[in-house]
């Protein structure tokens, strides 16, 4: 079976989530990796949905491919939708394992904001957008051989004016694809003291998160905002620092392998889920935990 | 200027969502339904264009089974003109439903559509894009705010590290994913107003649709793997040691150091 997979670049490198599917798809069946040179050439890499969708569709009828595999990032989701409609194919998003059986893919998801988990079974052909850190990437993969194609031209409706940076200005990994995550919520007390939650991310490599409590009070981006109506993560370590523990933000992050919670009220609902709890004053907790950190790391 | 937004009924945000007798879809009984949290979002948005210029009409419709219609009164309750429901008792494929609500904008001739980016029951996040390719509309996902002006809408877009602004020439659909503000909520007089509105039903025949698109197989459902009897530490006035017990735990147990 012919396997389409879009990679996607971000600043030039080839996403990481892109290597996870080429390298999983080279064992489902006979795969070709394409990436899409946007409008303006690679320095103007700037994302649209005609333009995308219609070089991306062209190349997927031509190639006879049966499935169309995307990561499912922002604009991968985004892409991946456009395209199900514009080949009128079947569709399955953000989906963290897919198989082929019986002629078909037998996908597994999670649907109702991360409360339930579903397995789908998609006929084909289909467009198939993959959750970041689904598949491991084998350590020593072969970096896959992307062809590049062109966009299509685009909707003249529509054109990309500026860029408004936030303050954290997307110099950390993206929560998406981060293996570490270092949130805090409503026990942080004040967005003065988020410089001890970067601490601690900087020392453990992570990215930032926060609860709806923190993003709603503006003391961070809504782009860090973990959980239903924010985003859905699933990282080896999530450390939650004065999170209570919302239905709404524990089924955006349940998912993770290990988590890490810190909180003052031992009956919080975070500690339910949690593998290490800490029960305690985080203000007192997490400067000597970003030593200790520090210390374990530097033994190697 | 006219604005219809595309709804969705799903279970509140607050409901514990449990696996039905059958496997494959969820328990319905006793679940307290709202409007999916993007698509109130998205109504947020359009009413404020409301608020800005009072000529606004904000039109709402959805796809979905005879109890959507109190989500469509919710929304007129909330500010919003007209509300349509087409009538669809068994779930429809998303490029189905698209063809559905392509009818409608059809009809009401809007503008700017809005969806919100995922309903929060599928989870999908199709039937945005697949109505703007109905259509032959662009589209623009990820949106948190929308500027009119002389020269066409402002759409700020939410990306990695800030927003991409995005000039739009209607029409246009976009995918909304926050507003700056809360929604809403309605006030007496706006229940009041829109216990009185017709809200006029539809059928796919009537629109003539033929739902033969993919449809989405669910073979089976389960609750996420049950989590918990994890180890709880107190600092008890010696941060310095539950620190290292736990970055040595992390470390040589859980291996994520």
């Amino acid at each position: 079976m012919k396997i389409l997979v879009v990679a996607e670049r971000r600043s030039g490198e080839v996403r990481r989530v892109s290597l996870e599917i080429a390298a999983k798809a080279a064992g489902l069946g006979e795969c070709e990796v394409v990436a899409v040179d946007p409008p303006g050439g690679k320095e103007q890499a700037r994302y649209s949905p005609v333009a995308h969708a219609t070089a991306v569709a062209e190349k997927a009828r031509a190639s006879g491919a049966k499935v169309v595999l995307v990561g499912a990032t922002l604009d991968g989701r985004d892409l991946a939708a456009r395209l199900a409609a514009k080949l009128g194919w079947s569709y399955a998003a953000d989906c963290t394992d897919v198989a082929v059986e019986d002629g078909s893919i037998v996908a597994k998801r999670a649907m109702y904001a991360g409360k339930i988990r579903a397995t789908v079974r998609v006929a084909l052909p289909a467009v198939i957008s993959v959750r970041p850190g689904a598949w491991t990437l084998p350590s020593g993969a072969a970096a896959p051989a992307i062809v590049d194609i062109d966009a299509a031209a685009d909707d003249p409706r529509v054109a990309f004016v500026r860029f408004e940076a936030t303050s954290s200005g997307g110099k950390r990994v993206t929560l998406a694809e981060a293996r570490t995550i270092v949130s805090a919520g409503r026990g942080l007390k004040g967005p003065e003291n988020w410089k001890m939650v970067e601490e601690l991310a900087d020392v453990l490599g992570a990215a930032t998160g926060a609860s709806r409590a923190v993003t709603d009070a503006g003391w961070r981006p809504n782009e860090e905002q973990v959980g239903q109506t924010g985003k859905t993560v699933t990282p080896d370590l999530y450390i939650a620092l004065g999170i209570s523990g919302a239905i709404q933000h524990l089924a955006g992050m349940t998912a993770s392998k290990v988590i890490v919670a810190v909180n003052k009220d031992p009956d919080a609902d975070i500690f339910k889920i949690a593998d290490y709890g800490v029960v305690g004053d985080l203000f007192e907790f997490v400067p000597a935990f970003t030593e200790a950190v520090k210390k374990v790391k530097g033994r190697g | 200027m006219r604005f219809l937004v595309c709804l969705k009924q799903v279970p509140d945000s607050t409901v514990r969502v449990k696996v039905g007798a059958d496997g494959r879809s969820i328990a319905t009984e006793g679940v307290t339904w709202s409007i999916s949290p993007y698509d109130e979002y998205a109504i947020e948005l359009a009413l404020e264009r409301k608020d800005a210029d009072p000529t606004t009409v904000v039109s709402v419709v959805t796809v979905g089974p005879a109890r959507s219609r109190d989500a469509l009164r919710q929304a007129l309750a909330m500010g919003c003109d007209d509300a349509t429901l087409v009538l669809a008792e068994v779930p429809l494929g998303g490029l189905d439903v698209a063809k559905a609500l392509a009818k409608i904008v059809e009809e009401l001739r809007p503008e700017v559509v809005l969806c919100g980016k995922q309903a929060s029951d599928d989870d999908q996040g199709l039937v945005g894009p697949a109505l703007a390719e109905t259509l032959g509309w662009p589209h623009v996902g990820m949106l948190t705010r929308l500027v009119p002006g002389a020269e066409g809408i402002e759409l700020w877009r939410e990306a990695e590290g800030g927003h991409e602004v995005w000039r739009a020439t209607p029409p246009v659909v976009g995918l909304v994913h926050k507003s700056e503000k809360e929604p809403r909520y309605p006030s007496l007089p706006g229940i009041m107003k829109a216990k009185k509105k017709e809200i006029p039903e539809k059928t796919l025949e009537s629109l003539g649709v033929t739902a033969n698109g993919p449809t989405d197989d669910v073979v089976s459902m389960e609750p996420p793997p049950q989590r918990g009897g994890g180890k709880i530490f107190k600092l008890d006035g010696d941060p310095a040691g539950v620190a290292a017990t736990l970055a040595q735990a992390l470390h040589e147990e859980a291996k994520v150091l």
